[in-house]
Formats: structure tokens, C-alpha cells, sequence
């Protein structure tokens, strides 16, 4: 591979890869405000509430008292989940031991590459290049031997494999080959290596960029041009799923910006076809009308 | 205890969906002492004439009711209007009150399967695996990516998108969406943070709104005949006016006390919200709750207005349409009422139904500020503004934690300090508070009393319960010993109800149950002695 190639795909890569999360995310923030669908316990109520799984609805005139929300017990629930990837080994032993190795596999792949941009930038210290070898080599290490177990596990257990389309045997593949080339890079050519031939590459100058290394590139851009549009954009779903659905519990006040938006989903229109949901009207009016004055009741 | 078969493939997961596979009695959870040798009943099979007319899931079991298409044409008709408002599920305009979380659930779901063990109804099952939580989610999500997807018929195999769209299908996904009680014990262990009760109460949702089809105790029984006549239960105003004369007749002989239930008294602090299934089932609940307000000198009333009277809101279960209607008919009432705030008596989901759910859809001018029972009852007892003592409650105890109240809404503690404060032998179930199980009944479930629903509600959806309500009262489970399961909601009642009798608990076990304020009324010094009746009902 020559090094001409190298700059473009790593702006293609990138901005795939940015364009594509910022879309998936995009369209998670923009949709309209939902019914409230909490699930307790909510990790942002103080202590000791929180401990049993308590909310402010506990209090007499809930509404009347100060709301406490304790921002440490959010985080150290998210970081228990991110580092320890506690619910799964809590509930699900068996997997987490591929899990757990493959996401610390993951998380020191970013890490190194985070590295490999301050190194490009001209950071040194404390971007040793022995250090983003190792990261390299622990983070690809850990990622093949979990993408492997995993891709046994769901080979082979009877809860898993009836749920394991192709595809997601094909992405774990994909990802211990990409965990492979990692190590292989990491060992091959040094961490030093790369950041030299992408320094060398920015600068304009012509850089043998060596066939493992363009490999590795090659299959970290494609997996992650693909990622987000599959379901492993859970990483950042999961901010979702739990800021604005279980744990959002924020009650409606006069005049809030939720007031507003609420005031705007009930003017949408409503075309569901069962007879007793009048169609054809917007949601204030099909909710203020009774289902039986033309269709007797009957759906 | 051997499991239920599972799928060796992908292609054969899909059998479960179609094929007929009854409920094994062999494999349901086994249950302890004095039960080891209990035998189940098969689930009896609807007959030849039933199965002409009412299609039934994958389990042999009717609970949707679905009517067997005249021809295929109908068939047809329905698989493309089910298309139809799929696509309308994932739009804001006409599902703007779930659309969010949806989303979330639908496309990031990574089954891993740590939310299967968490689901009493798959385990109780004997791991059947069209229990399994993600089973009926993991169908929808196949069929949106085949059918609604751009590209989704590309290479469908290996994308797993390999369900093929038909009216069996469908059938069988309706059905299963009434074999989860959307209890959530699933989704609180996700890892993701996916809901598959949601997507369940979706699919209800779907099946309603588009095509007309629910489960009758929900739709046509239920919200339709609230809307209609007042309440789901049948009772009109005349008749309710009969049923408090009655209560007050029956306080007095019980009590000695002379109680005037109070009916639409303008500017009370409080509008009682009773589901009106007390009045006719469990009346000595709407009279404890009368002897402990007015004894402690709170300023209530009842509502006798059509739906006022009845905190029942079905359309939690299983339409957004149905239950804003009748969300906003409750405060339409509190606020003609002029009442300072509104207090949901002991039932679940109407609890969930006029608090949390309700407050991102009452508008400004409609809003009255709603307050549980529990709390209200518990600053009552706990400060001791009724006199009590708590060794008339000198029986062991257990209590339900109903799952509306605790794990959707984080009410946990005000119950469990007043059962500390009247009942000496009060003991835990295990697990409880937000981690514990559904009884069984819930979503609706506990109404259902036709086709063999209700024999699969009583073997498998209720297993689990009953088997912590037995290792509650393990040490103690002869039937000499009265024992009392405190279930603080109408719908578990009516679950418990069955339950018992089912596993003929009573007899066995001297296992009793009943709500929570008649055990306050049971131990206070101004009643005369022996409130809760020892009898079976
Ligand atoms: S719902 Fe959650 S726990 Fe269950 S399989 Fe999906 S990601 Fe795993
Ligand atoms: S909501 Fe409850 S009953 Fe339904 S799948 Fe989840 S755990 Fe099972």
C-alpha cells in the first residue's frame, strides 16, 4: 500500500464513522418527548432512597420539596457498567467472560489511538512509543481472545445460538482479525512505527507503509464505517436508554420546555385505522372524544 | 426438573412461532413443602367449536381472542393492514408517547440473553422458549428489518431477518404479547438498557389501535365499558350509591362506628381514586379505608361521576388512545371537583396510570397534584394519628409488592414502615421491593377469566409467586397458623385470589391474603377486635 492512500482513508474513516454516530445519535435526541417510563431503582436518587430502590413519589407532597439529585450515584453506576461491565457478570456469568476481555480490549484500542493522534501531533511524554505498543498489543490481545470466546459462545450455547444471525458470527470475525492485526502490528513494526509513517504521511512525504499495517488499517476503517449502523452503537444508546428513559423522571411543571413540547404532540395528527380510535383528528381531539359516538365502541 | 425443548438453529427458533407446543405440567417450576407431590393438570385445550372460531398462540392458549378469518382474503387484508401500522408504530405523529424508547429497544438489543433468567414466566415455564423475553421482541424486530427497512429483503438470512410475514405469524405474536405481564424484572437487568416489556405493551399497542384486536377484558369490557357506563365493571351511579349504603350498614354491624361516605364534596383535600373492583369484591377495603380517613380526621371524598368513580385505566396495557381518554377523564373529574390533590387507593397501575404516566399528558388547565395511598397511610401511622395495636396483627405476614408501585415507580418504603409498625410477624419475600416477582396477573392479566387463560395464568404466570409466598411462611405453614399475604392492590388481589385457590392454599396451608388498610383497620384501638375475616374469598 502506498502511503497516498493513507491520509484519505483516514479522513473517509473518520468522517464515516462521525457522520454515521452523529445520525444514529441524532435521531435518538430529536424524537419527541415520550410518556414517562421510569424503572427503579433510578441511580441519581440520593442516598439512602436509592439503596432500596426509592423515588421522590416516597415523599408526602412530593411536589412541594427540593429535588435532590445525586450526580455521583449516576456516576458510579456508569462507571461500574463501563469498566466492570457489572450487570452482565452479575447476571450473566458465562458471557461476561468473553464480554469483559473483549470491551477492555476495546477500550485500550482507543486509548492507544487516542495516543497515536498526540504522538502524530507531536505530543511525547507520557506517549512513549513502548507504551501505545503495549496498549496495542494488550488491547488486540484482549479483543481476539474475546471476539474468539464470544464467537464460541454463541456458536456453541443453546440460549445464545438460535439468536446469533450469520452476520453477527461474520462481525465477531471481523473483529478478532482486526484484534490480530493489532498485535501483529504492535509486534511486527512498534507502535513508534505507525506514529512515524502518519506523521510522515500529514507532512506530504512518501512512506512504505508495510502490509500488515496496511491491513490493520484497512479492516479498523471498514469495521468502523460499519459500526454505526448496527446495534454496537450500543455504547452510546445506552446513554439513551437510561438518561431519558429509565432514569428520566423529571415531573411536568407550568411553563417547562416539556409543557411546550407536550402542548406540540397533542396537536400531531392520529391515523390509526381501529374503529375506536376516530382518525383523523389530532391527539387532543381523539383523546377528548368518547370511542362509541359513531362506532358504537366496537374496534 | 428437566427444561422445555430449545432450539438447536436460527431456523428452528422459528418453529416455536408456529408450531404447537402446550405448557409441559412436568417441567413447571417445582414448588416446596407441603407441595413436593402437587400435580398440575394439563392445560385443557379449547374445544373443536372454540377452535373454530378464536385462533390460538403457539401455547394452545387464547387470550387475545383473535377471530378466525372468514377466507384467505381476510387473512390477506389483515397481514397488510398489520404492515400498516407497523410503519405508523415508528412514527412521531401517531406514536409520539413511545417512539424514544422504542427506537432504543429496537436497535440495540445484543442478545446476550441476561435479561431470560430474570422472567418469571420463562422460568416458571420450565424455560419454554416462546416465554423468553426477547423472543416475541426479537420477532418484531425481524419483521420491521425485512419489511420496513430499505434493503431488508436483501439477503435476509444472513442478515437473521428470517421470518417470514403471515397470519399465523401474527397470531402467534399477538398471542405472545399476552404471555408477559410487562412486569419489567426483564429490563432492569439488561445491560443495554432494552425494555422487552415495552416492546411487548407495543405490540399490544399495534394490534389495537390498527387492527382492533385486544383482549376483550381490556377493550371491550374494559376501557369501552368504563368509558361508556363508569366503569369496567359494570356499575353505574345508581348502583354505586346502593353499594356505599351497604358499606355503611356493614361498618357500623363490624365496627360500631357510624360512617357517611362521603360523595363529591367540593374543595376536599383529598378525591379518593378506588378501583371500583373493590366495591363489588373486596368492599371491606373501600370500608377500611373510610374508618382510617375519617378517623384521622383527613378531609376526603368519593366522586360519583361516570369514570370518576373508577381509578381503572386498562388502556395502560394496551392502548395509548384508550388510556388518555380515560387519564383525562379522571382529572377532568378532580378538577371539577375543585379537590386539592388526588390519592390513588390500593391498586397498581392506576397508580401508574394517574402519576407518572399521566403527567406527560395532562395539560396545565386540567392538572390536580396526585399523591399515593401508601404515603398518606403512612405518615398516618407512622405519626400515630390513629391509635393502633399491633398485637391484634399477631399472625405472620408477608407482603406483595405490586410491580406498578414498586419497580415503575420507586414507592417501596412507606408500605413496609407501616407493616413494621402494626404487624409484629411481618416477614420479606425474597426477592422484593423492586426486584420482585410480578404476581402474575399483571397487564390485565388478572381479569382475564376466559377460554384456558385462566388456567395458564394460575400454573405458570403465578408459579413463581406462589412459591415465594410458600418459603415466606416456611416456618410456619401448617394450616393451624393463620397466615396473611398483604397484596396492596386490586389486581394482584384478584391474582392472589386464584392463586390460592388453585393451589387450595387455605386448606393446605392456612394461607390467606387482603390489602393493606385492613390490616391498619385491624389493629386500631377504636374498632372493635377481628377486622380481617379468616375466611376464604
Ligand atoms: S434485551 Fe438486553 S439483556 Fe436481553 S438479550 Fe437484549 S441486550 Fe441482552
Ligand atoms: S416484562 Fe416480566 S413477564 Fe414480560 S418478559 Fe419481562 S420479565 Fe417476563
Amino acid at each position: 500500500m502506498t502511503s497516498t492512500l493513507v491520509l484519505p482513508w483516514v479522513a473517509l474513516v473518520l468522517v464515516v464513522f462521525v457522520a454515521g454516530s452523529i445520525w444514529r445519535a441524532w435521531r435518538y435526541a430529536r424524537a419527541p418527548m415520550h410518556l414517562r417510563w421510569d424503572l427503579y431503582p433510578v441511580a441519581h436518587e440520593p442516598a439512602p432512597r436509592r439503596d432500596h430502590g426509592g423515588s421522590y413519589l416516597e415523599e408526602r407532597e412530593w411536589w412541594t420539596r427540593p429535588r435532590e439529585r445525586s450526580l455521583l450515584g449516576e456516576a458510579v453506576f456508569m462507571a461500574e457498567e463501563i469498566l466492570f461491565l457489572k450487570g452482565v457478570r452479575a447476571n450473566n456469568r458465562r458471557l461476561w467472560w468473553g464480554s469483559f476481555p473483549f470491551h477492555w480490549g476495546l477500550y485500550l484500542l482507543v486509548l492507544t489511538t487516542v495516543g497515536i493522534f498526540l504522538g502524530v501531533a507531536g505530543w511525547r511524554l507520557p506517549l512513549d512509543s513502548g507504551l501505545l505498543s503495549l496498549g496495542a498489543l494488550t488491547g488486540g490481545g484482549l479483543v481476539l481472545a474475546g471476539s474468539v470466546i464470544l464467537l464460541v459462545l454463541r456458536s456453541t450455547d443453546p440460549k445464545l445460538r438460535p439468536y446469533t444471525a450469520p452476520v453477527d458470527r461474520l462481525n465477531l470475525l471481523f473483529l478478532a482479525l482486526f484484534g490480530a492485526l493489532c498485535v501483529g502490528v504492535a509486534v511486527r513494526y512498534g507502535l513508534g512505527h505507525v506514529v512515524t509513517v502518519l506523521s510522515g504521511v500529514l507532512r506530504g512525504h512518501e512512506v512504505r507503509v508495510g502490509r500488515l499495517l496496511a491491513a490493520q488499517m484497512a479492516v479498523g476503517g471498514l469495521f468502523l464505517m460499519y459500526m454505526p449502523f448496527t446495534r454496537m452503537v450500543h455504547f452510546f444508546a445506552k446513554y439513551f436508554t437510561y438518561h431519558d428513559v429509565r432514569w428520566d423522571d423529571t415531573p411536568m411543571e407550568p411553563g417547562s420546555p416539556l409543557a411546550d413540547r407536550l402542548a406540540a404532540a397533542l396537536n400531531y395528527g392520529v391515523d390509526w385505522s381501529a374503529g375506536h380510535v376516530r382518525t383523523g383528528k389530532t391527539w387532543a381531539e381523539v383523546a377528548t372524544t368518547l370511542p362509541d359516538e359513531e362506532k358504537g365502541g366496537k374496534a | 426438573m428437566e427444561n422445555a425443548p430449545r432450539p438447536a438453529s436460527r431456523e428452528e427458533l422459528n418453529r416455536f412461532l408456529t408450531e404447537h407446543e402446550g405448557v409441559d405440567p412436568r417441567r413447571l417450576v417445582p414448588l416446596p413443602f407441603p407441595y413436593e407431590d402437587w400435580e398440575d393438570a394439563p392445560i385443557p385445550e379449547l374445544s373443536e367449536d372454540k377452535r373454530s372460531r378464536i385462533e390460538v398462540g403457539p401455547d394452545g392458549v387464547a387470550a387475545a381472542q383473535i377471530k378466525v378469518p372468514a377466507d384467505d382474503e381476510e387473512r390477506d387484508r389483515r397481514v397488510a393492514a398489520f404492515l400498516e401500522g407497523l410503519a405508523k408504530l415508528f412514527t412521531k405523529e401517531n406514536n409520539w408517547t413511545f417512539l424514544q424508547p422504542l427506537m432504543l429497544s429496537m436497535e440495540n438489543c445484543v442478545k446476550c440473553q441476561t435479561c431470560a433468567e430474570a422472567c418469571p414466566i420463562y422460568t416458571g415455564s420450565g424455560r419454554m422458549e416462546a416465554y423468553r423475553p426477547t423472543f416475541r421482541a426479537e420477532v418484531l424486530r425481524k419483521i420491521v428489518n425485512r419489511y420496513l427497512k430499505p434493503g431488508g429483503r436483501i439477503l435476509p438470512g444472513l442478515r437473521g431477518n428470517d421470518v417470514e410475514l403471515s397470519w399465523d405469524v401474527l397470531v402467534s405474536l399477538a398471542e405472545l404479547s399476552y404471555r408477559c405481564t410487562l412486569c419489567r424484572r426483564c429490563a432492569q437487568t439488561c445491560p443495554v438498557g432494552v425494555d422487552n416489556a415495552l416492546i411487548t405493551r407495543e405490540i399490544r399497542k399495534l394490534f389495537s389501535q390498527e387492527l382492533g384486536i385486544a383482549m376483550p377484558e381490556l377493550h371491550e369490557t374494559g376501557t369501552i365499558k368504563q368509558l361508556t357506563v363508569g366503569s369496567s365493571t359494570g356499575l353505574n351511579p345508581a348502583g354505586l350509591a346502593d353499594i356505599m349504603e351497604f358499606a355503611e350498614e356493614d361498618i357500623q354491624e363490624k365496627t360500631g362506628l357510624d360512617i357517611t361516605m362521603p360523595f363529591d364534596v367540593e374543595g376536599a383535600e383529598y378525591l379518593v381514586m378506588h378501583n371500583a373492583g373493590e366495591f363489588l369484591s373486596w368492599p371491606e377495603n373501600l370500608q377500611a379505608f373510610a374508618i382510617i380517613l375519617e378517623l384521622a380526621g383527613v378531609s376526603w371524598t368519593l366522586s360519583s361521576e361516570l369514570v370518576g368513580y373508577d381509578s381503572v385505566n386498562y388502556g395502560l396495557f394496551y392502548d395509548d388512545v384508550q388510556y388518555s381518554r380515560i387519564a383525562l377523564k379522571h382529572y377532568e373529574v378532580a378538577r371539577k371537583l375543585g379537590v386539592r390533590k388526588m390519592m390513588v387507593g390500593e391498586c397498581g397501575h392506576a397508580h401508574k396510570a394517574l402519576m407518572p404516566i399521566a403527567d406527560r399528558l395532562i395539560p396545565e388547565q386540567l392538572r390536580v397534584r396526585t399523591e399515593s395511598c401508601l404515603v398518606v397511610l403512612e405518615d398516618i401511622v407512622v405519626n400515630e394519628k390513629i391509635l393502633l395495636d399491633p398485637s391484634r396483627n399477631d399472625f405472620p405476614v408477608t407482603l406483595h409488592d405490586p410491580c406498578n408501585i414498586t419497580r415503575s415507580m420507586g414507592i417501596v418504603e412507606p408500605q413496609r414502615k407501616i407493616l413494621r409498625k402494626i404487624a409484629p410477624r411481618f416477614r420479606e419475600m425474597e426477592p422484593h421491593g423492586v426486584h420482585n416477582y410480578c404476581c402474575g396477573g399483571g397487564s390485565g392479566f388478572a381479569i382475564c377469566q376466559s377460554m384456558n387463560f385462566p388456567d395458564w395464568r394460575t400454573r405458570v404466570s403465578g408459579r413463581l409467586k406462589f412459591r415465594q409466598i410458600l418459603e415466606a411462611f416456611s416456618d410456619c405453614i401448617e394450616p393451624e397458623t393463620p397466615k396473611y399475604v398483604c397484596a396492596p392492590c386490586s389486581n394482584c388481589k384478584g391474582q392472589m385470589r386464584d392463586l390460592l385457590n388453585y393451589y387450595e392454599a387455605w386448606d393446605r396451608c392456612g394461607i390467606l391474603y387482603g390489602g393493606l388498610v385492613e390490616l391498619i383497620v385491624n389493629a386500631m384501638v377504636d374498632v372493635r377486635e377481628g377486622f380481617v375475616e379468616w375466611e376464604m374469598h
